[in-house]
């Protein structure tokens, strides 16, 4: 054999970047593959929701094992923490993936027409609003603490495949907001209207899941009018709401239909994909977690035993008991880990925008109300919120909010809720509380990056 | 009558009449029977004896006894492609003949070298059967390659580690190769030497040479043991009363600091016993149910013999070992066949071929690298596992709780550990071998001198992995899977090398050596997952199963093509000079990096055979003295990734859509690291070489370290770092070898032999200004070492603490600042659980705060052999000792984790009143940083210095008169041994040689969650025939 072959091996499982833009096929590999990025394990997958619920006061460590997030419960995340380092490098490692597609396609204009490559970066900048907006929930100070003049995190709009740019100074939290709808604002312009099937339309982004994660983006800011300006895009005037253009979201009959039996309604404007041959399994799985492991279960003094959530509220069947344990069972399928992970759902914008109409500067208290009715009717069609909740600005916002923790339990929400109006973490078990002012409120930036990045 | 050793016959030996050319050889009994007259002389010869010349003197019948040629046999060295004597070798070797590991109760022979080799350190990991051992020649000499010497045999070099890349099964493929079936091992250390071996002889080069047959009448050999093997060291652990009075007192610790002493609501204890239908209290001891006395046997049998022409050796093994933890075997079925055939006057044959198959089983350890934290670690469970809970319930089925965990029976908390019995009696972890090791050379000499070699080797090693998960309980729960892999590493190398040896006016000796060398090795290996067993009853992979996913595919190639020389010359046996050199291509390396040249000189000269020193006064005391130097220049290339230096993108999957996405960032400039050695050294013979005595200096600069150099995380690299060439390091230390024959007196003899290094290693340039590796335990798990410039590779970091403050029993640990801080596991809510000692709130300790606590390299080591004869016994007792390092003995953590485990008797003795002084900080319920469980703390670091009686043999050679001359028995020994015998060490974990990350550069010194070594006592035999 030739001395030159055998010392230029070509490796034969992966492929050398030279060769990525040699077929369309290829590049919309590239684009499943920055979804790919956000549905590692470690993030969308299950453990970024995972901690987002663990930190606030709905669930029990049963086990004090730091591999499935006690640390994060128990408030006790430092710069070396794993869980401060995999959250940040797997949202940064999905950055990096929406960086390397928008500046590839770029560089390769030839390769799919004009119209798919705006489609791309419409659904890179979409991904990559996702990951900002997942960082500075998480490691930057609330927006709303000081109009994000707080340090954010640093913003990386380039493709990084060298061993150069380590360095790279924070941007206040302002700035990365700024991005993240900036990115979104572009991604609604250039992603299309629907895809050619329902599976498409639920683990890709289309233009009104931009629109609906921009809800969520400006809820966190405060900017309510902003708020209810997008939610309009995605929300009829009347009911039953639902999109009136682009994929027709609205809410199923049952919830557990999104849970159980059908992972792609309108319902699930944003999901993770799970197949036999690719799922989240072990200590990140939410299934796993929640259910089969059970390593947390349900908090007695939690949004369990709240009055709005009423016994025979349909919600209630994701729940099991197991004694006098309550154990949450909203992703069940264990072995493979077949349930999908939601990661924007239309119940979530209307309870958006039901808190915008009640917080904006001339609150609309019976629109919001209606909304929020229709939340949670679908699971208790018999309750009525009583005057006393809807009758004031606060009041009605209060009870969105205990209905955001029965509608959203395990979803991801709990942390960001209550940190984005600055409300201290509530004790539970062994854990303490935590008030916005204690470090332990947000997440550190981990060890690594401090010692590699000599900006921070 | 001709004979030789204890009286045994010798036939073919050639017995000539001196000066004329008649002669014969010896028959089948040693006897011959010739005329010749009165007072001539006869000549008596043999391969592998010495020559001896006897006087007739008129008689009738003569006996001669011949001696093995000893000064042949030792005195020369394998150095690559060849063999030099002694007396011509200016490097840095070191020799172990093969019968001092051949009946040594290890699987393979490198974990029988401890000691044995001056500058050679080797460690064994851990209990674990065929765990490769941590082998380092001359200090660690790499940071992200490996540091694990190259291995030759026969000619080949071939494929070492953990072959299996199992994280349960240890599968060293060194374990392939009967140690019975090893003439010697030659260890190569100097750069000199070692460079002709160029880009992979930077962690030194072991060579070696198999048995081959000799001449002469067959010879039969057969070599067995047998033997039982414990684990020793094990700590106490608390009994069923002692764990619910402990944990029973931490709860209530927690609920009095936490604030709760008077809510009602907030439990005063959680551990309530259980009781056996017999009334009589649960207390489990899951030592009993976890480790075993584990039997063992070996068998050996081999032929060897030939004629002028053809010589050769036959031999099988069999070998059954069993570990110290339950399930935990080795097997090993083993032919080799090597022949020699000279052909025509100008061409000789030789093949060699070894086949056999070896069956590694075990449990899950939690020891091998990546595994210490573990659910499923044997060694973990067995200590922290509830003793006040049963192994079975009443009805024999599992004690499991419903969230597949152990059953915590009364207890009121739940534990996340699994019950270790139904791990080891339903699971199945296996990695078997078949493995192919042969060579196939000619050599053509067509004149004097000049000789042809042409070589083909093969390495053809089949793997399968077998992995059977039970649905029952464990980590299968509930579906039950299956997972098989098969691997094929295959090598080949093909060499061919020229040599001419010329002697010029009887004074100038010359030899050359030119050749070129082509090696390929190819790594495929495919498997596939089945879960969700149709049955219980499954319990294989070829079982009935709902879902099968692929796993394990991988695919790899790599290629080294080498060009080398030798060239050697001594005048008058007195002044030696050897130059090296080779050009090596290695396909791992980056485009244009891809070839380098290495070489070395070395010299010796030998005083002791120049006049003026012979006649000076010294000589009559010293009577050799030899003085060698060497330089040499030596690469490494050792990457685990053969792509490293390609940038690449994985495929996979998005649900059901094909993805690609960066995987992998490559540095195109990627090159070899660089090592440049100097050696300087004596050979000194004193009392007519009765005391031999060899002293070496060295020192190895490293440059161009490959580094994986940490890429900040927000940049999105995969992994968090890519290789590059940066960074250097030293090793420097002395080499003190003595071997003696300290008393021959009558019928009793001592020899004895002391080696000694002393080895500096210090890291003096990283990736830039300031910059340190972190090294972690278990992948992520634990930040457990630091690299840091000034200090030696993987020094041990943590968290430093100051004892346990005697006002409340809380641990203190001083912080970045120097500040000292305390920690209240239990605390009000709102309140800081880090305070300073005045009480006030304090930073948490983080890795901010993290020390370099203490270096994990040893700085010397060696061992002292001594072998005793009496008459027909003899007494070896063998000593290694290795010390100047820490160990973080991270077990300790585990021991005294206050958390639902099982805790160690010194437990006993914490806190419990104000003014009281201890190390163990006051017990409350749920702490899991105090001891260091949660991360890495100073009180846990211990000096690892030891000393070790690593083996203790006492052999009888029987008289073979006893058996009859019928039997054909000409020799029987049988001798008992004990290995690992006893540790002397200050050291308070199970053993200061315990690596929890295996053979990794970065990560050396850590003992956490590891089984302990065990000890064996064999008894055993040899017979020759």
């Amino acid at each position: 054999c030739d001395e030159k072959d055998i010392m230029n091996p070509v490796p034969q499982t992966s492929l050398q970047g030279t060769f990525l833009f040699d077929t369309p096929e290829r590049v919309l590999g590239q684009v499943n593959g920055m979804y790919a990025g956000l549905k590692v394990g470690n993030f969308f997958g299950g453990r970024f929701p995972m901690l987002s619920d663990i930190r606030g006061e709905e669930f029990i460590n049963r086990l004090q094992n730091v591999f499935t997030g006690y640390d994060a419960w128990n408030h006790t995340i430092n710069s070396g923490s794993n869980d401060a380092l995999t959250t940040w490098s797997s949202a940064y490692a999905t950055i990096n993936l929406t960086n390397l597609v928008i500046d590839g396609l770029a560089a390769h204009p030839n390769v799919v027409d004009a119209a798919t490559t705006a489609q791309y970066v419409g659904e890179a900048k979409f991904v990559r609003a996702l990951c900002y907006f997942s960082l500075i929930s998480f490691y930057g100070q609330p927006y709303v603490k000081n109009q994000g003049a707080s340090p954010g995190v640093p913003l990386r709009m380039k493709g990084e495949a060298s061993p150069a740019n380590n360095n790279l100074a924070r941007s206040t939290v302002a700035q990365v907001y700024a991005q993240i709808i900036k990115d979104l604002d572009d991604a609604e312009a250039a992603l299309p209207l629907k895809y050619s099937s329902d599976l498409l339309n639920t683990t890709r982004a289309h233009r009104n899941t931009a629109i609906a994660l921009k809800t969520r983006v400006y809820l966190n800011m405060g900017q309510f009018d902003k708020v209810v300006t997008e939610a309009k895009k995605v929300v009829s005037d009347a009911t039953p709401y639902k999109a009136a253009t682009g994929v027709a979201h609205q809410l199923q009959a049952d919830i557990n239909t999104v849970f159980t039996s059908s992972y792609t309604t309108t319902e699930s404007i944003f999901s993770m994909p799970m197949t036999e041959l690719d799922n989240i399994s072990g200590q990140s799985s939410l299934g796993y977690e929640y259910n089969l492991n059970q390593e947390y279960n349900l908090n007695a003094t939690g949004i369990l035993g709240n009055a709005q959530w009423r016994t025979g509220d349909s919600r209630r069947t994701m729940l099991r008991a197991s004694g006098t344990t309550m154990y949450l069972m909203k992703y069940r399928k264990a072995n493979p880990y077949l349930d999908y992970v939601p990661v924007i759902r239309y119940s979530e914008v209307l309870l958006n925008y039901a808190e915008a109409l009640a917080r904006q500067s001339t609150p609309d208290l019976a629109k919001a109300t209606a909304v929020l009715t229709a939340v949670h009717q679908r699971s208790d069609s018999g309750y009525t919120f009583p005057a006393a909740t809807t009758s004031s600005a606060t009041a009605l916002t209060n009870a969105i909010w205990v209905e955001r923790r029965i509608e959203l339990l395990g979803e991801g929400f709990r942390s960001n809720d209550l940190l984005r109006n600055m409300l201290p973490i509530p004790s539970k078990g062994t854990a303490p509380s935590i008030t916005s002012s204690q470090p332990e409120y947000i997440f550190p930036i981990p060890n690594a990056e401090i010692s590699s990045n000599k900006e921070l | 009558k001709v004979t030789e050793g204890e009286n045994s016959p010798l036939p073919g030996v050639t017995v000539l009449v001196k000066g004329t050319s008649q002669g014969m050889t010896t028959s089948a009994d040693g006897t011959f029977t010739m005329e010749c007259a009165p007072t001539s002389t006869l000549v008596f010869s043999f391969i592998g004896y010495s020559s001896q010349e006897v006087p007739v003197n008129g008689r009738s019948s003569i006996s001669v006894k011949m001696g093995a040629d000893t000064k042949q046999l030792a005195d020369v060295v394998v150095v690559g492609y060849g063999t030099q004597t002694k007396e011509e070798f200016t490097g840095s070797a070191a020799r172990v003949k093969g019968d001092a590991v051949k009946d040594l109760p290890v699987q393979s022979f490198d974990q029988g070298l401890a000691g044995k080799a001056t500058g050679v350190s080797i460690g064994q990991p851990n209990g674990v059967l065929n765990n490769p051992p941590v082998i380092r020649i001359r200090g660690v000499n790499s940071i992200s390659l490996s540091s694990y010497p190259l291995v030759v045999v026969d000619g080949v070099p071939i494929n070492t580690g953990n072959v299996a890349g199992s994280s349960t099964v240890a599968n060293n493929p060194l374990g392939d190769i009967n140690p019975a079936d090893i003439e010697s091992i030659d260890v190569l250390k100097d750069a000199a030497s070692t460079s002709i071996y160029g880009s992979r002889a930077a962690a030194g080069v072991i060579l070696i040479t198999t048995k081959s047959g000799k001449a002469g009448k067959p010879k039969v050999t057969y070599e067995g043991w047998a033997g039982v093997t414990r684990a020793v060291r094990l700590p106490k652990m608390l009994n069923a009363e002692q764990f619910m009075m402990i944990k029973n007192e931490a709860v209530l610790n927690s609920k009095i600091l936490s604030g709760n002493a008077n809510n009602a609501s907030v439990a005063s204890e959680l551990f309530f016993p259980m009781y056996n239908a017999d009334g009589s209290l649960v207390d489990t001891d899951w030592y009993k149910e976890v480790y075993q006395t584990g039997f063992s046997q070996n068998h050996s049998l081999s032929v060897s013999g030939g004629s002028e022409s053809t010589k050769y050796y036959f031999s099988t093994n069999y070998s059954k070992q069993r570990g110290i933890l339950k399930t935990n075997e080795f097997s090993r079925k083993a032919v080799r066949f090597n022949v020699d055939h000279k052909l025509t006057s100008w061409l000789t044959l030789t093949a060699n071929a070894n086949y056999n198959n070896t069956l590694n089983a075990s449990p899950n350890t939690g020891s091998l690298e990546g595994n210490a934290f573990g659910l499923v670690g044997s060694a973990r469970l067995a200590w922290l596992s509830a003793p006040n809970v049963p192994v079975y319930n009443p009805d024999g089925s599992y004690n499991l709780s419903t969230a597949n965990t152990l059953g915590m029976g009364n207890n009121q908390v739940s534990s996340n550990f699994y019950n270790p019995v139904p791990m080891l009696d339903l699971n199945k972890y296996t990695s078997e071998n078949d493995h192919i090791l042969g060579t196939f050379a000619a050599d053509f000499h067509p004149v004097k001198g000049l000789n042809y070699r042409i070589s083909y080797g093969v390495d053809r090693l089949k793997i399968e992995n077998v992995t059977f998960q039970s649905g029952v309980h464990g980590p299968g729960y509930p579906s039950g899977n299956a997972t098989n892999t098969s691997i094929a590493a295959n090598n080949w190398d093909f060499t061919n090398t020229l040599t001419y040896n010329l002697t010029v006016a009887s004074k100038h000796s010359i030899g050359l050596l030119a050749g070129y060398d082509r090696q390929k090795f190819d790594n495929a290996a495919w498997g596939a997952t089945r879960s969700n067993s149709a049955d219980i009853f499954f319990n294989d992979f070829q079982g009935s199963y709902g879902t099968i996913i692929p796993a394990n595919n991988a695919l790899n190639e790599r290629a080294l093509v080498s060009v080398f020389g030798r060239f050697t010359y001594d005048y008058d046996k007195k002044y030696f000079l050897t130059v090296n050199f080779r050009r090596d291509g290695n396909s791992a390396l980056g485009a244009g990096k891809k070839y380098g040249n290495f070489g070395g000189v070395s010299g010796g000269w030998s005083l002791a055979e120049e006049n003026f020193y012979r006649n000076s006064s010294l000589a009559q005391v010293m009577t050799g003295l030899k003085l060698r130097a060497s330089w040499g220049k030596i690469g490494n290339a050792n990457l685990t990734n053969w792509y490293g230096s390609l940038s690449l993108y994985n495929s996979g999957l998005y649900g059901s859509a094909a993805t690609w996405a960066f995987s992998q960032g490559g540095n195109p400039d990627l090159g070899w690291e660089t090592g440049k050695q100097t050696n300087v050294g004596a050979d000194i013979g004193l009392f007519n070489d009765r005391i031999q005595l060899d002293l070496t200096y060295y020192r190895n600069n490293v440059d161009g370290l490959i580094l994986n150099v940490p890429q900040s995380p927000s940049k999105g690299i995969p992994n968090n770092a890519m290789l590059m060439n940066v960074g250097s390091m030293y090793n420097r230390g002395f080499e003190v070898g003595v071997t003696a024959n300290v008393l021959e007196s009558g019928k009793f003899s001592w020899n004895t032999n002391f080696n000694y290094t002393f080895n500096k290693n210090q890291v003096t340039a990283l990736y830039g200004e300031g910059t340190e590796i972190v090294g972690t335990t278990s992948a992520t798990a634990e930040t457990s070492n630091i690299t840091r410039v000034g200090y030696s590779v993987g020094s041990l970091y943590g968290a430093k603490t100051d004892g346990v403050n005697p006002e409340n029993g809380q641990r203190i640990f001083i912080n970045r600042e120097g500040q000292r801080v305390q920690y209240n596991h239990a605390v009000p809510s709102g309140q800081s659980r880090w305070t300073y000692l005045d009480g006030s709130a304090a930073p948490a300790i983080s890795v901010s705060d993290y020390q370099l606590l203490g270096n994990a390299l040893p700085k010397f080591y060696g061992g002292f052999n001594n072998t005793f004869r009496y008459g027909n016994f003899d007494l070896g007792v063998n000593f290694t000792y290795s010390g100047g390092n820490y160990v973080m003995n991270g077990s300790k953590g585990t021991w005294r984790d206050q958390r639902f485990w099982n805790n160690t008797t010194e437990v006993l003795d914490r806190w419990t009143t104000p003014g009281q002084k201890t190390d163990i900080p006051r017990v409350v319920y749920g702490d899991l940083l105090s001891n260091g469980s949660s991360f890495p703390i100073s009180e846990n670091v211990e000096k690892a210095d030891y000393i070790r009686l690593q083996t203790a043999s006492l052999g009888y050679r029987v008289p073979v008169q006893l058996f009859g001359a019928k039997s054909g028995i000409s020799s029987v020994r049988v001798y008992t041994q004990v290995f690992n015998a006893f540790l002397i060490t200050k050291y308070s974990g199970t053993d200061p040689d315990i690596s929890s990350n295996g053979n990794s550069n970065l990560t050396p010194g850590v003992d956490k969650n590891s089984i302990p070594q065990g000890r064996t006592f064999t008894f055993g035999v040899n017979v020759g025939f």
